[in-house]
């Protein structure tokens, strides 16, 4: 993960052809060669803390749910040993199929959405004008909003028969009614409201963009080069450790969907088991029904799911996110 | 492993602190348990969820048995009822139950027969007074080992009315305790004459206790004394049925009920009565603003049998962990049978469960009505269900999802049963 | 050596990124039109965005019997009782003391998690430690397991600490470093900042902890920022923690003082819920609208002496 990136963007080029005396003047000065093991140790000084965590209040209670996945746990006595029966019901349970397959669909269809909304707001919100802090709050306020019922009363209230949405759209002549009470519109409601809330990765590209210099642009204007190939060619690389962070997140948190689809269903996995995500059935799981030994199993599984995504998507990461730290 | 381990090691040090309290004469011997002592500077964990009413309720009151008992403190915490059950279940796997718990019927037998809550009885008439309270009541609590918990009060499955809506409608209020065709024809008459912007009721079939009232009219009970399901599939996909009719043409839209969930469709004014505990008086007057509502009994199909029961909610436990059994028994009889605490609590707890605390509470306005209704229906109150079965809760949830299901179309009763009986065995099984 | 970019060790006066800089040249008026395309697109997106927390501004003031039969915008019998009643406190604690609370944890959240992300951001990314990659793919792997299965031992391991019922079981993982998001975060930017300003560092004789200090913190100024504004907010709306490890209501931060006007087995006032919550929004957003100006000035302003 720490490889450095074969390929260095097309920018660079034209980053070149921008005259930067002060770096190239370093060009030439040789790594000097340090002892392994003096950084060995400078490193776990900065890790400490980390580490700390990690083994203090992290790898215990996985490897423990580890542990529990394997047995029969009710939370009131002793786990008791099952091997992998708790598989072999999984494989059976049409309440847990059910859970992948909106999770998956939540996944594939809301990520994507919300990751583009947020970067094409990120750079409307970089322009350096008056008012830009505002329309900066003004979006990521709804992701202030925590998890309460406030959230669920203000989403059922846009969202139902003759509601904003609902009467938008007549407007267009489109008539669907409530989506509230209609479970096949469960699911692009909860896709709507994570897209609503989109500020963290909004942020993140935000940020990002601030280190973009600006002589590349400049540069890449001198070239000739319209919006749309500023974009491919000058944002997209040098944003991209940015989008690959926003990209990975954005999946796993996306996976482990709970607060909103707790709060829309009113924690039973409703309307009609529309908002049964796979953490919300692992938790009905764990704490309704008393099978934490179930629902580790369920933990599990999901992160060698995910676990897998995420090492695909780290190495391909290796093609087309580039560091500006790691190139030669 | 962890828990086990952890287990253990409490069983352990509880052990040797039961070792000290014999040794120096502390713990009363011979299973009598010695009333609490007022020399040792005491501090018991209390916790109960509710709202903020309930809140200051319990402020008020814990203050009351401060002054009493000024060697005994109580800290007290909540929070609401989801988040409770989490709480508990994570300090029942990990140790560190609260001293005392306002407890929940659903869950007693669950903590109960896990040996996490304190047998009761042995204080009884030592600490706990139990004469004001009726056998039928007391029992409530008991389980195969003793008694765990003593309810606060009670109260029974109804049919609320709003009478403004039913006067602007120009329709008749129900009568109760009538035939199940009566009430239906009065929604029926209801939603006609309001053109569908008022409806005469909620699907009479979708929640647990409407299937049990069935039952028991016809001399039956939800579970068998095993504790299985007293019901064949069959039977649950055609009672689910018989609401087809009503839900088609009578009853309000289950679509309509999502959008304005929290509020029910009774408390949003959506229509003229719902069926529910009697002590859910409270929240409908608060949700719908109306001025007044009015409580009957349920239909039945059987006027003999004896088909209602005087449903106990809220109850108060101790945990089997306690370091002061003692204490924690006073404060248990004090928040039970104290007058002063029925004069704070009133009928919020359900309408008092110990005389004494019933004529401390002085009801009146919509409590009195309650009680007044639950005197009216004496004849038809029946013996208790035991004590709900472990899980009761997540099945109690399950069979009123799927109902809702039914309501929006995307079950069939048949699949809906069938739905319900495989996650009952996984519940039920476990 | 192809990259060149940024090197902020020369401090070049520089306009942040942002496409039509305004600036004054002699084609205005085509300038204009992206302009004014920028801001009716901007407004309308505003306008939808906020629509629906101004509705709940506006819920807030609706009586609690109207949240069953109104879903309209404007309240039918508009009142201040909500809020009268929120402040007046809970069993007798006053409500400034959930904000004080929630505001206590919010900056030691702060505190925590920039100081220890950082520290390990920068071992993960700039230096060569035997078991750096074992380590890093462990912390990813933290971010997968649903965090329910990990409520019952990590209470556990609280409890034996005899921490509960105190801030330190909702602070210690802030300091420990345990959400690998922003320690991931800070790798990400870590990792695109240009080698050659460290390679000079060291060639003047600076170790890492110089290097980390006098160099990386500075650059990275946006990812602490985006940090800071995260870990405030998120611990702000925290609502499991704080629920599984404090007992006492004096201690209790908003989330937890904003679910006890709703209780779903008696009453509940949905009209109070609403305006704690918006109560509660508001210092967060005051928070966010301070924090976001330093993203503003980013790398751009940062001058190193190199």
């Amino acid at each position: 993960m720490t490889t450095d990136s074969a390929h260095a963007p097309a920018t660079d080029r034209s980053a070149d052809s921008g005259a930067h005396p002060a770096g190239s003047r370093r060009a030439g000065a040789s790594r000097p060669r340090r002892s392994r093991n003096r950084d060995s140790l400078a490193g776990y000084i900065f890790l400490s803390p980390w580490l700390l965590g990690f083994i203090g209040l992290t790898l215990g209670p996985m490897l423990a749910s580890l542990y529990l996945a394997f047995t029969d746990y009710n939370l009131f006595t002793a786990p008791e040993w099952t091997g992998l029966e708790n598989l072999g019901r999984m494989a059976e349970d049409e309440k847990f199929w059910g859970s992948v397959r909106i999770t998956l669909i939540y996944v594939l269809v809301g990520t994507p959405i919300k990751l583009a909304a947020a970067l094409a707001v990120a750079m409307l919100l970089n322009y350096k004008a008056k008012g830009t802090g505002f329309f900066r709050s003004a979006f990521y306020a709804p992701s202030l909003i925590g998890a309460s019922v406030s959230i669920a009363i203000v989403w059922r209230a846009m969202f139902s028969t003759d509601g904003p949405v609902d009467g938008t759209l007549n407007l267009f002549g489109i008539n669907l009614g409530g989506w509230i009470g209609n479970p096949s519109l469960i699911m692009p409601m909860m896709i709507l409201l994570a897209v609503w809330q989109f500020g963290a990765p909004m942020v993140i590209f935000l940020a990002g963009l601030k280190g973009v210099p600006a002589e590349l642009y400049e540069a890449a204007s001198v070239d000739g080069a319209k919006a749309w190939r500023k974009f491919l060619s000058v944002t997209v690389p040098m944003l991209s450790p940015v989008i690959f962070f926003n990209l990975l997140l954005e999946m796993i948190n996306a996976f482990q969907v709970f607060a909103s689809a707790y709060i829309i269903g009113s924690g039973t996995g409703g309307p009609g088991g529309a908002t049964n995500f796979y953490t919300v059935y692992l938790y009905t799981r764990a704490f309704a029904n008393n099978q934490m030994g179930y629902a580790s199993a369920m933990a599990w599984v999901l992160l060698l799911a995910v676990g897998v995504l995420a090492f695909i998507l780290f190495r391909t990461s290796r093609s087309w996110v580039h560091y500006a730290g790691d190139s030669k | 492993m962890f828990r086990t381990l952890s287990r253990r090691t409490l069983t352990g040090v509880a052990a040797l602190a039961a070792a000290g309290l014999a040794l120096t004469g502390c713990g009363g011997g011979g299973g009598e348990p010695a009333a609490v002592d007022t020399e040792e500077q005491i501090t018991l964990n209390y916790t109960f969820w509710g709202n903020d009413d309930r809140a200051a309720r319990y402020d008020e009151a814990i203050t009351a048995f401060e002054e009493k008992y000024p060697n005994i403190t109580i800290n007290d915490t909540f929070t609401d009822y989801p988040s409770y059950w989490e709480k508990r279940q994570t300090e029942a796997a990990g140790g560190g139950l609260p001293d005392v718990m306002q407890f929940d019927y659903t869950y007693l037998r669950q903590y109960g027969d896990n040996g996490l809550l304190l047998n009761l009885e042995e204080y009884f008439g030592n600490g706990i007074t139990t004469d004001a309270i009726d056998e039928s009541l007391l029992s409530t609590g008991k389980l195969e080992d003793g008694t765990f918990a003593i309810p606060t009060g009670y109260s029974a499955w109804s049919v609320f009315q709003n009478p403004g809506l039913l006067a602007e409608a120009g329709v008749e209020p129900y009568a109760g305790g009538t035939s199940w065709e009566e009430y239906d024809t009065y929604m029926a008459s209801v939603t006609d004459a309001s053109g569908g912007t008022v409806y005469g009721g909620t699907d009479t079939t979708q929640r647990i206790q409407d299937l049990e009232l069935k039952l028991r009219q016809d001399g039956r009970q939800l579970f068998t004394d095993e504790g299985e399901l007293n019901f064949t599939q069959e039977e649950l996909a055609e009672h689910w049925q018989e609401g087809q009719a009503n839900r088609d043409k009578v009853t309000v839209p289950q679509s309509k009920l999502e959008e304005i969930n929290p509020v029910s469709g009774f408390g949003g004014n959506l229509t003229t009565s719902e069926m529910s505990w009697s002590n859910f008086l409270g929240g409908y007057l608060g949700d719908s603003g109306a001025e007044e509502i009015t409580i009957v009994a349920p239909p039945t199909s059987n006027p003999d049998e004896k088909d209602l029961y005087r449903k106990v909610g809220l109850m108060q436990a101790a945990s089997s962990s306690t370091e002061h059994p003692e204490a924690a028994a006073a404060f248990v009889d004090f928040l039970i049978n104290s007058p002063e605490v029925g004069g704070i609590f009133g009928a919020t707890l359900g309408i008092p469960a110990s005389e004494t605390q019933l004529e401390g509470a002085n009801l009146e306005g919509p409590d009195k009505a309650v009680q007044d209704y639950l005197d009216s229906i004496a004849d038809r109150l029946g013996e208790a269900p035991a004590a709900p079965v472990a899980g009761f809760g997540a099945i109690e949830q399950t069979f009123w999802d799927l109902g809702k299901s039914i309501g929006l179309g995307t079950v069939t009763p048949e699949e809906a049963a069938q739905q319900f009986f495989d996650e009952a065995a996984v519940t039920l099984g476990s | 050596m192809t990259t060149i970019e940024s090197n902020p060790a020369v401090p070049v006066p520089r306009n942040t990124v942002g496409d039509p800089q305004p600036r004054p040249r002699r084609r205005s008026l085509r300038r204009h039109i992206p302009t004014a395309f920028w801001v009716v697109g901007i407004v309308a997106l505003t306008a939808i965005v906020l629509y629906p927390l101004l509705w709940m501004f506006s819920a807030s003031l609706k009586p609690n019997s109207e949240f069953g039969s109104n879903q309209g915008f404007f309240p039918e019998n508009p009142t201040f009782d909500n809020f009268v009643k929120v402040m007046q406190g809970i069993a007798g604690i006053p409500t400034w003391k959930f904000f004080l609370n929630s505001l206590l944890l919010g900056i030691g959240a702060v505190i925590g998690t920039v100081i220890s992300s950082s520290m390990a951001a920068y071992a993960f990314s700039r230096i060569n430690f035997r078991g750096s990659r074992i380590l890093f793919a462990a912390m990813i792997g933290t971010l997968l397991l649903p965090f329910h299965v990990l409520i019952i031992p990590q209470y556990i391991i609280f409890r034996n600490l005899g921490l509960i019922d105190t801030f330190w079981p909702l602070l210690a993982g802030k300091f420990l470093a345990t959400e690998a998001f922003f320690v991931f975060l800070m790798v990400q930017f870590i990792r695109n900042l240009p080698r050659e300003l460290d390679e000079a560092a060291r060639i003047d004789g600076c170790g890492h902890g110089r290097i980390f200090f006098s160099i990386t913190l500075p650059l990275i100024k946006p990812a602490l920022i985006t940090s800071s504004i995260f870990a405030f907010i998120w611990s702000w709306n925290d609502f499991l923690g704080p629920l599984l490890y404090l007992n006492s209501p004096d201690k209790y931060p908003l989330p937890l003082a904003l679910r006890i006007f709703n209780d779903q087995t008696s009453t509940s006032d949905y009209g109070a819920t609403i305006a704690i919550s918006v109560l509660a929004l508001l210092p967060v957003m005051l928070f966010f609208i301070i924090f976001q100006r330093f993203l503003v000035d980013g790398v751009a302003t940062q001058g190193l002496k190199g």
